[in-house]
């Protein structure tokens, strides 16, 4: 290789330096051999700080890891020791009107037998639970070692409903919020109370049905009805829901087959004190059936029927029932306030 | 430098004695901790002829620093003479490459690798090299020459080299102490920084470092180091011919020159004579004074002659006009001033110290090894020009690792 001599002007592009030996190039470490004893301790004091170095080192990853693994193992271990406890019976905890039971629970559940407390899948038992219509809300709380606690909020009914084809029919109870459900566990005595809902259509919905719409109006008419006329509510038995979409109007008929119009849109309790007047006050013709109309306000017609035109149902004058006025209007101190009620 | 607080140890492994100073630096400021000092073994004229007492002289002045400053040194700068060094000029030249003609870091590079690459002997490597101030289509540029406008850029390097087992051998001698030798700094550099001011440096000044067995000079110009050299006679050759030349003992020649040497004769009088010990006991003796300062400034002057000579044509009294500064050991004999300045023909004073150096340090003896320090921490620190070999991450890396 050619080097630039002295003074000479180089063109960069073909410059290619070697560099030159420099005492930097001398490799510095002796043998032991050549080391006074100064030299030798002042390598072990190094080693030894190196040593301590890779200790400390290796202990914090040492500590670390061990924390870790106690961490990993400390998951596994809750289960080893509980799947040698078996889980008692599920504890049941409903609202203070439930009528659910431990039995019910259990065939909800349908837990394995000697199941232990951390191998439940509480999301799927919480689904479970939820399934019957007749739960409105489910919690379940493991209490360690082998409780398990299954908090619910059940609905309430507030009529029934027949669903199916002839033969093959079943009763289905009514919620506040208009969810149909089989019911379980109330008393036939309380189900025989119920008035039937009739006159609605009922949409399907997976193994059940929708909610049946606008339920909240005619439970808020029953439950008003149950609360401050209790002894009209007792001969209550259909409630026609027929005309509730297109007039506003809930129907009831009651077991001496009169039909009683309630306006949805209308105080429930001012229209059930009119109810309560004319009740006391109609004339009890044998052989009729009265038709009273409340959703019209002050004015309320009453219609009085032969009842052999009920039974018969084939004579077109009665099908077509012929209006008779029988009150006309109210006095207004009747109508003041619930409490007349 | 980090700002993590290093402590290094400038180590002088002299003919006589070896001297070490423990410097802390914290990255800004250097403050001298402690010292050591021990005769020297196994040392003749810089170089190692018994690595093993060499080792162990150094080995305690070493332990005595450490002692000293109550500190472990953590690493060495070491002052490297001996009649082995040899200097040579080399200057480049390259085109600048931009076409604006603005100098870029790349040609400063290149020109500088240029100056530096002149293949060596064979055993012989790089101690130093000394960069001269750059020139600018042939104008002298005192900084950097970066972002100047030009067409040719120069530059020369003061090359001085060794060989490459003495160096090995003083490397060792520190290595043996599981030290790590940092900087290799030559002991004429080292004294003249501290001998002499920025301003003498400027002006042109001629540093001489007078120890027991070699003595070191530097020429510095344009305030940077111009020539360097080594002349392997010192104090020990003076003792020697006393010795010789009074039938004496080494020892007893030492005592004479010490006390009556003179790099000039002042002594009129043949006849008057100086007791050796002068406390009249058995077996003192006289001696005609004349004879010792004749002695003594004959072999004085010619030093300074041979000094002169290597110079050659780099010294001259016009580039030289802030003069000669002496230092070290045999700059104490008396007169040596006054022969300097007759012999190179300039002013010449003692060198001393700076002001801020404490009392007990102002001894000539150990001005090379707080120039060590200082010189060595400069030039680790500011770096004049970033060069090939450091400048990489890789290298930063490998070196991290190298000095871990």
């Amino acid at each position: 290789m050619r080097l630039p001599s002295d003074r000479e002007t180089v063109n960069q592009e073909t410059v290619n330096v070697p560099a030159a030996r420099n005492w930097r190039d001398i490799s510095q470490p002796v043998k032991a051999r050549a080391m006074s004893r100064g030299g030798k301790w002042r390598r072990v004091l190094q080693g030894a700080r190196g040593v301590m170095l890779v200790a400390v080192v290796g202990g914090l990853l040492w500590g670390a890891w061990k924390v870790s693994l106690s961490l990993r193992k400390t998951a596994p271990q809750i289960p080893t020791i509980a799947k040698t406890v078996p889980m008692k019976a599920p504890e049941l905890r409903t609202t203070r009107d439930g009528v659910l039971d431990a039995a019910w629970l259990a065939r909800t559940l349908e837990l394995p037998p000697r199941v232990s407390l951390l191998e439940l899948d509480l999301e799927r038992l919480r689904a479970r639970v939820l399934a019957d219509d007749q739960v409105l809300t489910a919690s379940l709380t493991r209490v360690f070692p082998d409780r398990l606690i299954v908090q619910v909020t059940e609905r309430t009914p507030v009529a029934r409903v027949r669903v199916g084809l002839e033969g093959q029919a079943r009763d289905l109870l009514v919620a506040r919020d208009g969810v149909l459900f089989a019911g379980s566990g109330f008393d036939p005595a309380m189900i025989e109370t119920l008035p039937w809902l009739a006159g609605l259509t009922l949409a399907p919905e997976g193994a059940g049905f929708r909610p049946v719409p606008r339920m909240n109006e005619v439970a808020r008419l029953l439950t008003d009805a149950q609360l401050a006329a209790e002894h009209l509510y007792r001969s209550w038995q259909n409630v026609s829901l027929a005309r509730l979409d297109s007039d506003n109007e809930i129907e009831i008929t009651t077991r001496d087959h009169t039909t009683i119009v309630f306006g949805a849109k209308n105080a429930f309790f001012v229209q059930l004190a009119n109810l309560d007047y004319i009740m006391e006050r109609r004339l009890k013709l044998p052989g009729t059936r009265a038709r009273i109309d409340l959703s019209l306000g002050r004015e309320v017609p009453v219609m009085i029927e032969p009842l052999a035109a009920v039974a018969t149902e084939a004579k077109p004058e009665l099908a077509k029932g012929a209006m008779v006025p029988f009150f006309t209007a109210f006095p207004d101190s009747s109508l003041s306030s619930k409490r007349e009620l | 430098m980090s700002s993590k607080t290093t402590y290094i140890g400038a180590v002088e492994i002299g003919t006589s004695k070896i001297t070490v100073l423990v410097g802390e630096h914290n990255g800004r400021e250097l403050a001298i901790i402690g010292r050591g000092e021990c005769s020297s073994r196994g040392m003749i004229k810089g170089t190692v002829v018994d690595y093993k007492a060499a080792s162990d002289s150094t080995h305690s002045a070493l332990e005595q620093a450490e002692r000293d400053a109550g500190e472990r040194i953590d690493l060495v700068f070491l002052a490297q003479t001996g009649g082995h060094l040899e200097g040579f000029y080399n200057e480049a030249a390259v085109n600048v490459k931009a076409s604006d003609n603005m100098i870029e870091p790349g040609d400063v590079r290149t020109v500088c690798d240029l100056a530096k690459a002149k293949e060596l002997p064979t055993g012989r490597m790089v101690v130093h090299h000394i960069r001269r101030p750059f020139r600018v289509d042939g104008q002298l540029i005192p900084g950097s020459p970066e972002n100047i406008t030009g067409q040719r850029l120069d530059v020369g390097y003061w090359t001085v080299h060794g060989q490459e087992q003495r160096l090995a051998d003083n490397l060792h001698v520190i290595r043996g102490f599981n030290l790590e030798v940092r900087e290799l700094v030559l002991a004429s550099l080292a004294s003249g920084h501290m001998v002499t001011s920025a301003e003498e440096r400027q002006h042109g000044v001629l540093a001489i470092d007078i120890g027991a067995g070699t003595t070191d000079f530097v020429l510095y110009r344009d305030g940077a180091p111009h020539t360097t050299g080594v002349v392997p006679v010192g104090g020990t050759h003076f003792t020697n011919d006393l010795s010789i030349g009074l039938r004496l003992t080494d020892g007893k020649a030492e005592k004479l020159k010490l006390r009556f040497g003179r790099a000039n004769v002042t002594t009129k009088d043949k006849t008057h004579k100086v007791w050796l010990d002068g406390n009249f006991a058995i077996g003192d003796r006289q001696f005609p004074q004349q004879a010792i300062e004749q002695i003594t400034s004959a072999r004085a002057w010619e030093l300074l002659e041979v000094v002169k000579k290597k110079l050659g044509s780099a010294f001259s009294p016009e580039t030289c006009a802030s003069g000669v500064v002496l230092t070290g050991g045999t700059a104490k004999l008396a007169g040596i001033a006054d022969a300097a300045a007759k012999v190179f023909g300039v002013p010449a004073h003692l060198g001393e110290a700076p002001t801020w150096v404490s009392e007990n340090l102002r001894d000539p003896g150990y001005h090379t090894a707080l120039g060590l320090l200082y010189y060595g921490v400069s030039a680790q620190s500011e770096k004049a020009l970033p060069s090939r070999r450091g400048s990489s991450f890789l290298t930063g890396m490998k070196r991290l690792f190298t000095h871990a």
